[in-house]
This record gives structure tokens, sequence and C-alpha cells, in this order.
């Protein structure tokens, strides 16, 4: 396949326009609520407004009476004929939760679903549901894990102890010596608030009956749409082949959609049963309660160094308030395993030890979001490095540098049994840091007058792309590992690349139909690609993880070399040339000197119209499925450099510069990819600076709007400068992943920032987001309760 | 109060006449009544800016705007931004070319205020930029391509415009 590099210009590299924009420029988007069945019927959700209570009796008969509404479902009737949600299984210790898709006998968070009401319009469904009596019984809410973890506490579940959902503790090398015998030793606390991952559409479904050959077609707003599909078949009784699941264009998922809720499965009970299509879409309000939360983390982190900041050991003590139940298929493992786990990021640790847990709460579940763990991981070693680069007088870029894993010492197995390999963190560090004139900037720093300004520096490490010898989440039985694409020649010679992995905006598709063109020489515009469709796309496990490119580019990279095959055989065949001459340029068959020419459309098109003249063994058909597994993950890396001015009369940051360079391996397309790391740094910073859910002590939430929950607008976020000192990865390609990374770094920098500048007049922060309130606290200018 | 009204009001240059239920909003009629679905909701409380459409020349949240209430108005929304020959609005064009956009939720409400912005303020600063679109959420791009989009079509519109005064 090097040849028709060698000929052809190569399109991966370049910022290829995504084709698949033009309809969302245009107005022609087709989101979930923007699919309409005839005779569809619209599904509302009457929800707790308890954090925790025993249901005495629900009666529905003046809501069923209303006009339009066709039926109210509670979760008795449910019982039996559909298999609830048990926490999956996970190696470490922990109680099993068991959610049912309406509340059975207890609801135990505000927002959890309690009956599904169906109705002619949503309108009328919202309305019948206010019709709906139950009588609860308030029961003791826990809302803050430290104490529901004590003996004696409430319980969530009665078959958690302690309220642990998951536990863990872990030790590797000789943590307890390591510290006797260090030189310095720094602890720390960090904690970080309970986050959403606010994707501007929210959830949503339609279940269509009997469309098409398929009893039951879901459409979805959802990362995962095969996964989708396997576990609505085991959870419904069905024949997975006769579900169809299909996911329409998806405003943001960020790991948010990547997860199995009550919801969708009720909506597809109801198609079922009223042999009806059903349509629900998740509004503002229930998707701050009833879609996952994130993060939410007490974090105590020690480290024991040696006289010149090399770091001896590791030591973290993670508290996770996972809230009501294990998030189905990830499980309840998901933050405190990576907080605890990952923690060491791009440092060499030769030790470590933690002890993790995931305390049930009464509050909406913990699922995934974007860079799951890591990045209060890195922000809370972060704050701890700054702290010992004060105590030993070392400048924070140099102790960083002194740390990171050098790429001689590559492979380098960490102390959490992490293999780091084809990244280079140094390069990235002493990029972030040139670019950005660091030694200035410390001088500046010093002659701002009036100004309190910061200075944070993170380093950060991604395992991207993980193979089947990796579990996504650590201690949880999902091993994703292996997806297809399947690339099939059209009879016009037009290329499909068929995939089962969801775009929210990642342009997947563009990157896949790149990689493509290089390897096949098809012509870019001769190549189209169907997405998120099981009736029409090969197997694969969808989009999490920063995992997409590669799997999706390693598949096309591997199906393209049997296709080139087949395709200059027959070529060979046609042109009356040996196979050895041939290539494929701009979508045509020809010898090296161009000689001979066969246009591939005129190829494609004799194989199937005029089949009967070739010789069979030469035309086996030009679709071929491949199932690409890299193996091993690779890890992407990245160094950023956040400098921001805080107002010691209001409390207020400001970021007024932001430099970051990244290592996220072979580029397919540069300005997607900035694009990714770009958001991914807006949503970091909106997570140090901003946005955190809050419940009061009932278990009531209390930011359940847009004007409680404060995401970044144009102005919190400053132009961000970006550089990149890529290594290839050793997945085909030398592709990495790039979706996460950032807001790891975005995290860590700002946090750091803001400590760096409170420092300055004696002060230090340790809750964040850095709200004003907690950075006046931080200053001693407000009074500090705990 | 009737629960329905009728309303007589032009979306993207053509007349529709409905009847609609009072609680219509306005955003709800241009999808579910007239199926321009181009009009995106992200909150229906007027924070998120993804609903904004062209409302008598001024931006308007569709979320918070009752049907009844356009009675006798002029609304453009995205579908409504192509030229009649189907060409793409300058702003789209250069959402396109400037990455402006990644899941493209927040997009209809993006250009409907950029483009206001402009008509209003030609030559903004990117400051001007960060302001005007500050009551639009975009939770993808971090708004720089977005940014970078805006003060494209200035700068081609301005280019345009010395070429053509030369």
């Amino acid at each position: 396949m090097s040849d028709a590099r060698f000929i052809n210009q190569k399109v991966v590299g370049s910022s290829v326009l995504p084709d698949e924009a033009i309809p969302l420029v245009e107005g022609d988007g087709r989101f979930l609520n923007d699919i309409h069945l005839p005779g569809m019927y619209h599904v509302a959700f009457l929800r707790s407004q308890h954090a925790h209570a025993r249901i005495r009796t629900v009666d529905t008969t003046k809501a069923r009476a209303l006009p339009g509404v066709i039926t109210v479902l509670t979760g008795k009737e449910l019982l039996g004929k559909v298999e609830p949600f048990r926490s999956m299984p996970n190696r470490f210790s922990g109680g099993e939760s068991v959610q049912h898709w309406l509340a059975v006998d207890k609801v135990r968070f505000c927002g959890e679903a309690v009956c599904a009401v169906v109705a002619e319009d949503r309108a009328t469904a919202e309305d019948a549901a206010e019709f709906i009596e139950i009588d609860y019984e308030p029961l003791p809410v826990v809302t803050d894990p430290r104490l529901g973890e004590q003996e004696g506490a409430a319980l969530v579940h009665d078959t958690c102890p302690n309220n642990y959902l998951i536990k863990r503790e872990f030790e590797r090398g000789n943590v307890d010596e390591a510290f006797r015998n260090a030189y310095l030793v720094v602890k720390r606390k960090f904690k970080i608030g309970r986050k959403q991952a606010l994707c501007l559409e929210g959830r949503g479904c339609v279940a269509g009956y009997r469309e098409s050959t398929f009893g039951l077609t879901l459409w979805i707003s959802h990362q995962l749409p095969y996964v989708v599909r396997h576990y609505l078949a085991n959870h419904l009784h069905l024949a997975e082949n006769d579900i169809r699941v299909v996911v329409p264009h998806t405003g943001g998922g960020f790991g948010q959609k990547a997860s199995i809720y009550p919801e969708e499965f009720v909506c597809a009970y109801l198609a079922l049963r009223l042999r009806r299509a059903v349509k629900w879409v998740e509004d503002r309000l229930e998707n701050m309660v009833a879609s996952t939360h994130a993060r939410d983390q007490t974090i105590e982190v020690a480290v024991a160094v040696d006289r010149d900041g090399r770091i001896l050991a590791l030591s973290s003590d993670v508290c996770v308030d996972v809230g009501a139940y294990s998030t189905y298929l990830w499980s309840a493992g998901m933050e405190p395993l990576q907080t605890a786990g990952l923690m060491p990021g791009p440092y060499k640790i030769p030790a470590m030890r933690y002890l993790t847990r995931g305390v049930a709460t009464n509050k909406t579940p913990v699922g995934p979001y974007r860079a799951v763990g890591r990045p209060s991981a890195s922000a809370s070693l972060e704050l701890l490095l700054d702290e010992v680069a004060r105590r030993l007088a070392l400048d924070p870029v140099e102790l960083r540098a002194r740390n990171l894993i050098p790429v001689e010492a590559m492979p380098y197995r960490n102390a959490n049994n992490l293999v780091h390999d084809n990244v280079n963190y140094l390069a990235c560090l002493k990029l972030a840091a040139a670019k950005a004139q660091y030694e200035r900037l410390r001088v500046e720093q010093h002659s701002a007058n009036g100004k309190l300004r910061g200075i944070g520096i993170a380093c950060y490490a991604e395992l991207t792309g993980l193979g089947t010898s990796t579990a996504v989440g650590p201690g949880t039985l999902l091993q994703p590992g292996r997806d297809a694409v399947t690339l099939r020649l059209e009879t016009t010679g037009v290329l499909s690349i068929a995939a089962a992995l969801p775009s929210q905006g990642q342009r997947i598709m563009t990157a896949m139909r790149q990689v493509a063109c290089d390897e096949l020489g098809i012509a870019l515009d001769g190549i189209t690609c169907v997405n998120n469709d099981t009736a029409m796309a090969p197997y694969g496990f969808g989009t999490f993880a920063s995992r997409t490119a590669v799997f999706g580019s390693g598949a096309v990279i591997q199906a393209a070399k049997e296709l080139r095959r087949r395709i200059l055989a027959l070529g060979a065949h046609l042109l009356q040339v040996p196979v050895g001459e041939l290539t494929i340029v701009n979508s045509v068959i020809q010898t090296i000197d161009r000689a001979k020419t066969l246009p591939i459309r005129e190829m494609a098109e004799r194989s199937y119209f005029s089949a009967k003249n070739i010789p069979p063994e030469l035309n086996p058909g030009f679709e071929v499925t491949s199932f690409y597994d890299p193996k091993f993950g690779s890890f992407a890396g990245g160094a950023h450099i956040a400098v921001v001015d805080v107002d010691a009369q209001t409390g207020e940051v400001n970021i007024v510069r932001y430099v970051a360079a990244e290592d996220v391996g072979t580029i397919i397309n540069p300005a997607v990819v900035e694009g990714q790391i770009i958001g991914g740094i807006a949503q970091g910073i909106g997570e140090a600076l901003l946005e955190e859910l809050v419940y009061d002590e009932a278990g009531q939430p209390r930011t359940v709007t847009l004007a409680d929950y404060l995401v970044p607008s144009a102005l919190e976020i400053p132009r961000i400068e970006l550089h990149h000192a890529n290594t290839p990865s050793a997945a085909l390609g030398g592709f990495k992943g790039c979706g996460e990374g950032s807001i790891i770094g975005a995290l860590g920098a700002v946090t750091c920032a803001v400590a760096d500048a409170l420092n300055r007049r004696g002060g230090d922060i340790h809750d964040f987001p850095a709200t004003p309130e907690r950075v006046l606290k931080g200053l001693g200018i407000l009074p500090n309760e705990t | 109060m009737a629960r329905e009204q009728s309303i007589r009001l032009t979306v993207n240059g053509r007349v529709y006449e409905r009847t609609v239920p009072v609680r219509l909003s306005l955003a709800d009629f241009l999808r579910d009544h007239l199926h321009l679905t181009g009009t995106h909701l992200g909150c229906e409380h007027g924070v998120c800016g993804a609903c904004t459409v062209s409302m008598n020349g001024r931006s308007a949240r569709s979320c918070l705007t009752l049907a009844v209430q356009t009675d006798g108005a002029e609304i453009v929304t995205i579908e409504g931004l192509r030229a009649a020959d189907g060409t793409r609005h300058p702003m789209q064009q250069a959402f396109l070319e400037n990455f402006g956009l990644q899941c493209g939720y927040c997009t209809p409400g993006m250009l409907i205020t950029a483009i206001e912005l402009l008509r209003e303020n030609p030559q903004p600063s990117e400051q001007d930029v960060r302001e005007a679109l500050s009551g639009n959420i975009c939770r993808c791009t971090g708004y720089q391509a977005i940014v970078d989009s805006v003060l494209a079509v200035a700068r081609d519109t301005h280019a345009s415009e010395k070429r053509e005064s030369a």
C-alpha cells in the first residue's frame, strides 16, 4: 500500500473540510427530537421529589382519565417482565445495587423515574403526570459520603454495608519504607465538586414498532449503539437480531450518553406493548437530575521525595460520592478506581498505595464523563508537586522535568502497572515552557502591580485506544477492545465505509475517509461513510475513552489492504498486466507509467454487471469487513501552562494566558484535533472555576437549570495557544486518541495557577471549583468554617 | 381566555396562517407545526441560546417567545439563511471552513447571533465577538473556532468592500 502514498499526496495530516458538517450548518441536521413517526405517542416521566423514601401507594386513576392519555406505567407493572439493572460485577469489594427502570418500593434520589405517562402529545403527558398521586414515607437521607461510610449510617441499599458500592486497597513497592526514608514528605487535600457533562442536547429516544423488518427499532441519542442493542435484548428478553439501533445526529456525548439508563428501555418496552411508536426527549430539568453526574471527590494525597525532589512513593485516599446506583455497565468504580489507580499520570512513581471507595448517597448516580477520574487525579498530584517545589525551593517546571518518565526509560512500567511507550512527556513540557516564555512569565508575575498573578503547570498522560489487553474501567468486567468497519466498493466505484462508531462532532467519518483515501488511492469525494446503524454497520463498541479514531482508522487500514489486493487482482486481469505493475491513483487503476489505465468505476461496474466474463476467483465481491484490536492502548500526553489573575477584592479569577503542548500521535485532521483539544480545555476551565452541582442536606438538588449550573461562555475561555510534539503510537497508522486528555491538563493547570496566585499572599485553596467565595476564603478575607 | 388563537406570520420569506394553542412556544411552533427542525432547544428557559431565531431583524429566544406573539412578525431561522439558489450564507460557509462547530447543536443560535452582530458592528474586535456570543453556549469547541469563523466573515466582507470601492 505504500506505492499509493508514494504517488498520491497524502490526505492524512491535512485539515480536510468535513462534508459531514454541511447538514449541520445548513439546518438539515437530524437530531433525535427531529424524528417523527406517524401515530407516534409521547412519554413523560413522573420523577421522585424525595431523595429517599418508601413508596406506600401509587394511584394513577386521575391521570389515566385525562383525555389524550393512553396509559400510565408503574414500576410494579414491570416486575417480572423486564430485568432491572444490577451493578456490573467487579473484582473488588462493595455491595450490589439493583435499579428498577421505574422505582418499585423505594426512591433513592430526586429525579428517579417513578411512572411513565404515555399520551398523544408531550404536553398532555406532562399534565397527566401531575395527577398521579403517590404516598411517600420519607427515609433518612445520606448526602455526605464521609458520614455515609461510618458504621451505623443510614443505608441507601440494604445490600451495601457502609454504603460501599466499590472499595479497593492497592499497594505496590515498599511505600512505608520510602516514606520513612524520605528527605521530605508533603501531604495535601483536594476536593472537586459534582459535575455535569451538560450535553447541549439531552438524552432521548424514539422506539418504533415493526419498522422495516425489525420488531423494535430504537433511535437513540447515544454513544454505543451495538451495546444498547445487546442489553435491550438481554433485559427485554428479545432476539438481538430483531432489534435495530440507530444513532442520529447527537448534540454532545462526553460520556453521559455512554451509559444505559432506564428511560430509553421503558420506551422500548412501551412501543412493544402498545404496538405503537413512542418518543421521549429529556428536557433540561430532567437532564440535570436524571442523567449521570461526575467527579465529586475528596482526595488526600501524600508524596515522599528525595533531596532532589524525585518522587519515591505516592499514597492516596480517595472518597467518591457515587450517588444512588452503580451506573449501569460502567459500575460505580469508574471515578474511584481511575482516580486512585491513574494518579501517577506521566510521572515515575516507584511505589504507590491507595485506598479508594465509591460511597452510595441519595443523589443522581455518577457515571463516565470526559477523562473519568484523571482530571482530579492529575490536579491533586500537580498541586502537591507545587508544594514540594516551594518547600525545596525548586522551580515547578524543573521539578516536573525531573519526575517525568523520560523517553530513554521506555517502555517503562509504572507502579500502577501501566506501560508507557511511544510518548514524549518531557518534549511537551519543554515546548510549552518555551512557547509560553515561561521564565519571563515568572519575572512578570513578580512585577505584576497589584494583581495576584498565578502560573500553573500540569503534565498529563492519557491511555487512549485501549485494546483487549486492558479494561477501560479497571476492575469492571467490560473489556471492549475490538471494533470493525466494512469497506464496500459500490457498483459506481464509490467506496462506502460502514461503522458503528458514532460521532458527536469528532468528525470520525471524515477521519476514516481520509485514511481510506490514502490506503486505497480512491479520491476523497468518492468515499462516503454510513455510520451508527446496527442494520448497516458491522460490530463496534462505539465512541468513548478516546478510542474511536484509533479503532476506526486501524480497521480501515486493515480492511483496505485486502480490498486493495482484490481491486488490483481484477485490475491486472482486465488490463492484462502483472499485478506488481499496478497502482491506484485518484480512483484510477494504472500502470506506473500510466500506459494502461482503468477507472475503478469501470472495474466495479464490470465486476457486478458483466460477471460472467470474469473468472470467479478474481471476483469475490468488493466488500471487506475487518476487526481491529490494537491490543495495548497508546499513551497520549501533554503539558499545559495557565496564567491567571485573581482579583483579591472580588475573588474573581481571570485566565490571561493559556499555552498547551500535546503529543497525540500521528494526526489525521489537524483542525479537528485542535477542536477536540481546545474544547476539552474549555471544559477543564469550567470544571476548575465554575461548574458545581449542589445538593442541600435533605438531598434536594439546588442547581437544576443553566442559570444555577454555570458552564463557560465565550468570555471565560481565553484564546488557547496550542502546539504539538507528536510521537507516533504503535497502533496502525501511529494514531492516538485525543478526545479527553486536554481536560486533564486543564484542570491541573488552572487549579495550580489559582493556588499559586493565592500563595503569593500566603493563601491556599483546596476546594474546587475556585468560586469567588472559595478564593476569598483562601485569602483569609472570608472566614473559613472548616 | 381562548385556548387557541389564529396567527399570520412570515417565516423564511413564506407566509403562514395557523391556529395555535396559546401556550405553544415559537420554538415548538417552528419545529412541530412548520417542521423547521433546524432550530434547536437546549434549555427551554432562555439561557443556552441554541433556539435563537431572527424576529423582525432582532435575535430572539424562540423558547421564551409564544407563537401567538409572532402574529404579523417576520421570522428567519437557520433554514432561511441560504440564498435562493442554495448558496450558503457567508456565515454558514465560514463556520464550515473554520471548523466552527462540532456536534452542531448550538450552531443555529450561533449563526443567527453572529449575523446580527456583524450587521450592527461590521468590524468587531475579538472581544466584541466574544461579548456578542456570550449568551450562546457551546459545549464542544471552546469557542475559538466559532470566534474565528465570525472574524473571518468580518474580514472577508471588509476586504470585498475595499475591492469594490477601489
